[in-house]
């Protein structure tokens, strides 16, 4: 695509129009192109107008059921941010991230006392990440929590309260079918929050969350291609978090 | 508190239903009567446009009922840099009814000559809202002022809730033009309305 070909997309972006994939590349151009971002705000407020003309009143026992609904529903905080990975190259993150898995694994394995033979050709990078790795099993809090779904793949957890952040690991994850992505939930006493991708390489991934607060769950789901703002249930894999 | 509200709704300038950073603040820190406040502004739009994308009585109360507990959880998130609080609001509302009638389309594909019929009428009923009925003389007039075309992608995309492939198949018209017709329609209505 030219460049002339992706700016022309901030109409149809700003619109909610443009699908999956090509969304995702164009929000790289955009995180990129300053005057793009700007068109797209002002084009979001354009378009807000015609949801202003469109207004119409609600049925009024909603209200009733939102204002119940919010008393159990707990609120962000500002700082509580996940790693917006839609926003980021995906395929760049997942390529860094496999030196990562690599020493996830081995780190995890000894955490675990459990022997993981893996093949490496990235020894050097592995090292280095190594460190990054070991932050989080270092911490006086680190906890490695494992499922096992047999041929449905394995997901590992290593997790620190103290230090926010955590890696999760899968292996022999089966691929998502065409037009599908594996998004990464994080569970707030019973509101999902996106927390990226995974990428299986050869049913290899891993994600590096970091800020999930007080998620009280991890889940994995199968969404169109692009992800979905919430979750579609039964996921493929998913785990309590210790408190 | 009620007085802090009264002086938000009269900084407002345009649109009608703007809400304001200060309120969007006492939401994020957990005001329930603030949110309340909220709700009265927002909630027509929102539940206007989730019907419009979804159709379907039920599932667009489901999705607006969504969208408003989501802007109570995420309040804190919103930043006045990146634009008002009623189109972050909006902009949210858009997309969940995209991503509900997306995902369900994989299902039972939508009825395409609805969504054309459709188009020519933007406003069929009579807005009882005296700021609505406004918004949509002007709304209107400014659509008047795009090509056929152009009208047709933006109506289709926005309240239809198509992508742009599909607002190309259902006009029978090549992508490369739906995109810039999008564009061009869009910044039409923003230099006519007078978007900032």
């Amino acid at each position: 695509m030219t460049t002339a070909d992706i700016h022309a997309l901030t109409g149809a972006y700003a619109v909610d129009a443009v699908p999956g994939a090509e969304r995702a590349a164009f929000e790289r151009h955009l995180s990129e192109c300053e005057s793009c971002a700007q068109e797209v705000r002002e084009l979001r407020e354009t378009a807000t107008r015609l949801a202003l003309a469109a207004a119409e009143d609600p049925p009024p026992a909603l209200k009733a059921r939102v204002l119940d609904q919010i008393k159990t529903v707990r609120q962000e905080s500002p700082s509580a941010t996940v790693t917006p990975l839609r926003h980021r190259d995906r395929r760049a993150i997942a390529l860094r991230l496999t030196s990562v898995a690599a020493a996830v694994l081995l780190a995890a394995a000894v955490a675990l006392g459990v022997l993981v033979v893996r093949q490496n050709d990235e020894l050097d990078q592995t090292r280095a990440r190594a460190a990054e790795m070991s932050e989080i099993l270092r911490a006086g809090d680190a906890q490695v929590l494992t499922v096992d779904k047999g041929k449905d793949g394995r997901m590992t957890v290593a997790m620190s309260r103290s230090e926010n952040r955590m890696l999760l690991l899968t292996d022999d994850l089966p691929n998502p079918p065409e037009g599908k992505d594996l998004q990464v939930w994080t569970g707030h006493g019973g509101t999902m929050v996106s927390a990226g991708f995974l990428t299986p390489d050869n049913g290899d991934a891993v994600l590096e969350i970091s800020g999930f607060g007080d998620a009280d769950a991890i889940g994995v789901t199968l969404e169109p291609d692009g992800g979905s703002d919430s979750p579609t249930l039964p996921a493929v894999m998913e785990v309590p978090l210790p408190a | 508190m009620g007085e802090r509200v009264r002086r938000v709704r009269e900084a407002r300038t345009e649109p009608a239903n703007d809400v304001g950073a200060e309120l969007m603040q006492r939401v994020a820190r957990g005001d329930e009567p603030a949110f309340e406040k909220l709700y009265d502004l927002l909630v027509g739009p929102v539940f206007g446009l989730v019907r419009r994308i979804v159709r379907d009585p039920a599932q667009s109360e489901e999705v607006v009922q969504e969208v408003m507990v989501e802007l109570w959880r995420s309040a804190a998130r919103y930043s006045p840099e990146r634009g008002s609080a009623t189109t972050w609001a909006m902009t949210l509302a858009h997309r969940r009814a995209v991503d509900r009638v997306r995902s369900a389309q994989a299902a039972t594909d939508r009825d395409e000559t609805v969504g054309r019929r459709d188009i020519g009428r933007p406003f069929d009923e009579v807005a009882e809202q005296v700021t609505t009925r406004l918004e949509q003389e002007q709304v209107r007039r400014c659509l008047r002022t795009l090509t056929d075309l152009q009208r047709e992608s933006v109506l289709l995309a926005y309240y239809g809730g198509r992508t742009y492939r599909e607002v190309g198949e259902l006009l029978g018209t090549p992508l490369g033009t739906i995109k810039t017709r999008l564009r061009d329609g869009l910044i039409r209505l923003r230099d006519c309305l007078g978007v900032a």
